[in-house]
């Protein structure tokens, strides 16, 4: 064995025969690394409930929508209905910090769709490719529209259960060529499943989709829009960033302030998100706690450590004698720091993680075990174990040897 | 062995400075037994640190065998320490927690090379001075002679050719302290160097040489004129 390791394991050697001393040592840091890990299970199990809540309600998701909120009521054609361009979505996209896909959307009623003798009358999406991750939406059969779809103007679509059932009940509607009002496009793919959406008027699976651009020049042939839809990178931004593209809006639909805006921004039902908000701000508390607690364990152990060195100043000077320099001295009680901080880690993530499983298990708290709250408890303690014992250790090494070993101390 | 020339020490603690050694020179054969005797306060621990490299003197000239560690840094005294020199302390200086055999292996922990097998190595130290069967003992199980013989084993481990004994029976009853000059004597008539520093002339009295210092000077030299008989007895077994 090298020089190191034997003293390594000496220093092993000596803690295990002094077990209450360590666990005294460590009790400060297990407590902090307790609740750090506790904070990080929790935590992951709640930000996995929050991202399937988000998939499932798409909370992350705004709509802006042609028309006033106000003119409901009034005829169609005074509702600002053509207000909303794709410039708006490509302004929202390049001026707006948060967003990460935006989509400008088209969609008409009442269209023909027709396969042999079968057919249908539906809703006519045109949208973007972007528009299938901003909707949490997914294809179970064939693949989405493309960019290339944009490109080309493409007679594609790709069409909703109830319809692909109307038309192909045998299936195989991938590859098909149907008649939408009256030309023919290909069916590129069909939509998983949905349902109607929570009021039940919606039904997402009686609908097809096209490429926006084939929308605005073919189908529809018309330049505005009925929606813009954007995705919002973080939960918690989606009320301001909805704010924002309330003003860049106002400004380019030049609508001065109390005036009637000609769109309206549709945030997703907050209920969710208060319960993040809450679940972040409880985190955090919790987070500084154990900060807290990891660097008042940090400095437990230093004092202890401290200590340690006056009351072994024998001890150092013995070993000195025995031919240990002073940089083996600092060794050795830097790895007895270490050693009860990874000690006091392995302990505090032991109960930390217990904790929160029992809570999970309880279905008091959300909470999910990974590797995370080990790593982070191991490095951890191995930072606080080198922080808080090179101070002790540098002054082991100070200690004179000469002086140490004449010590008549009893 | 060793070679003292003109060795002076000044302690200061606070404004108050203490001149300890005043310029000591003295050698030691190799082989020899050589016992430092003066009063409480004469610098004979002082004179000892500075020969076993615990403690730098502020001028003159140490050749430990042939060697000058007047200018060598911590880890070269440090390693000397280790390979060179074996201490006996008054208070035997045993690790509380620690049994008989792990004490004496100790330095072991801080030789260059790997040592081998310490353990097997521990116990036939302790053998060497009658403890094989006390080595799994705490040292609050021995008595203080059998401490001493465990620091002595420790001393030997590493087979120095020099071992350095501070007021090594100062702590111990007539019985245990005779035992442990006993071995000293042994040691001595199997080829090794040993200082031994003391305010006690019946324990100078089993050296072969006694240096008197006084008020950091040597006062004095006497040659024992018969060594106690028994240097001779034992002296197989010790490596």
């Amino acid at each position: 064995m090298s020089r190191s390791q034997r003293i390594a394991r000496d220093v092993l050697v000596s803690l295990s025969a002094q077990r209450s001393r360590v666990v005294l040592m460590m009790l400060g840091l297990a407590v902090g690394v307790a609740v750090l890990s506790a904070v990080i299970v929790i935590g992951q199990g709640t930000r996995e409930r929050i991202i399937g809540l988000v998939e499932k309600h798409g909370l992350d998701m705004v709509m802006v929508r042609a028309g006033g909120e106000v003119q409901v009521f009034a005829p169609q054609s005074d509702r600002g209905l053509a207000s909303l361009l794709e410039a708006d979505a490509r302004a929202i996209e390049a001026e707006v910090p948060y967003i990460d896909l935006v989509s400008a959307v088209q969609n008409l009623r009442g269209i023909n769709v027709v396969y042999e003798d079968r057919s249908v009358i539906t809703r006519a999406f045109g949208v973007e490719p972007s528009w299938l991750a901003i909707r949490h939406r997914d294809v179970a059969e064939g693949e989405f529209l493309s960019e290339s779809d944009m490109a080309a103007m493409a007679r594609v679509a790709v069409i909703g259960v109830k319809v692909a059932r109307a038309l192909f009940p045998d299936g195989g509607a991938v590859g098909r060529t149907v008649r939408v009002n009256n030309d023919p496009y290909t069916v590129k793919g069909v939509f998983i499943e949905l349902g109607t959406d929570a009021a039940g008027i919606d039904d997402w699976d009686d609908r097809i989709v096209v490429p926006l651009t084939t929308s605005a020049r073919r189908l529809f042939n018309r330049p505005y829009l009925e929606q813009i839809v954007f995705r919002v990178t973080d939960v918690r931004r989606v009320p301001a960033t909805a704010e924002r593209v309330r003003d860049l809006l106002a400004v380019r639909h030049g609508i001065g302030p109390g005036q009637p805006a000609d769109f309206f921004v549709r945030e997703p039902e907050d209920v969710e998100g208060a319960a993040l908000e809450a679940s972040s701000t409880l985190s955090a508390l919790l987070l500084a706690i154990s900060l807290v607690a990891l660097v008042a364990g940090g400095l437990v152990i230093m004092n202890l450590m401290l200590a340690s060195v006056s009351q072994r100043s024998r001890e150092i000077g013995l070993r000195r004698a025995m031919g240990a320099r002073a940089s083996d001295i600092s060794r050795q009680f830097l790895l007895e720091s270490l050693f009860v901080a990874l000690a006091g880690g392995a302990v505090g993530v032991a109960v930390g993680t217990g904790i929160a499983a029992a809570l999970g298990a309880a279905g008091v708290a959300s909470s999910r075990i990974t590797w995370m709250p080990f790593a982070v408890a191991l490095a951890a303690c191995v930072a606080i174990g080198l922080v808080f014992g090179i101070h002790p250790a540098r002054r082991a090494a100070r200690v004179d040897p000469a002086a140490a070993v004449r010590g008549r101390a009893a | 062995m060793i070679e003292v020339e003109a060795l002076t020490r000044l302690y200061a603690r606070g404004t108050l400075e203490t001149q300890v050694l005043k310029g000591v020179t003295f050698r030691v054969r190799r082989g020899e037994f050589v016992a430092i005797m003066g009063r409480s306060g004469s610098g004979k621990s002082t004179l000892l640190n500075i020969v076993g490299l615990l403690d730098r003197a502020d001028s003159g000239r140490y050749l430990l065998d042939g060697t000058d560690f007047s200018g060598a840094d911590d880890d070269e005294r440090s390693a000397a320490r280790n390979r060179k020199l074996g201490f006996v302390f008054q208070q035997f200086h045993l690790l509380e927690r620690a049994s008989a055999l792990r004490n004496v292996t100790l330095p072991l922990l801080y030789t260059e090379e790997d040592p081998g097998d310490s353990v097997q190595r521990a116990e036939r130290a302790l053998h060497a001075v009658g403890l094989a069967h006390r080595a799994r003992h705490l040292p609050s199980e021995l008595s203080g002679g059998e401490q001493q013989r465990v620091a002595i084993a420790r001393a030997l481990i590493n087979d120095p050719a020099v071992i350095l004994a501070d007021e090594p029976t100062g702590n111990l009853d007539a019985q245990s302290a005779a035992e442990v000059l006993e071995i000293f004597r042994r040691l001595v008539g199997a080829g090794r160097t040993l200082v031994l520093v003391t305010h006690d002339r019946a324990v100078a009295e089993r050296a072969d040489r006694i240096l008197l210092l006084d008020d950091g000077r040597i006062a004095g030299e006497e040659a024992v004129p018969s060594p106690v008989a028994g240097a001779h007895l034992g002296a197989a077994g010790f490596v």
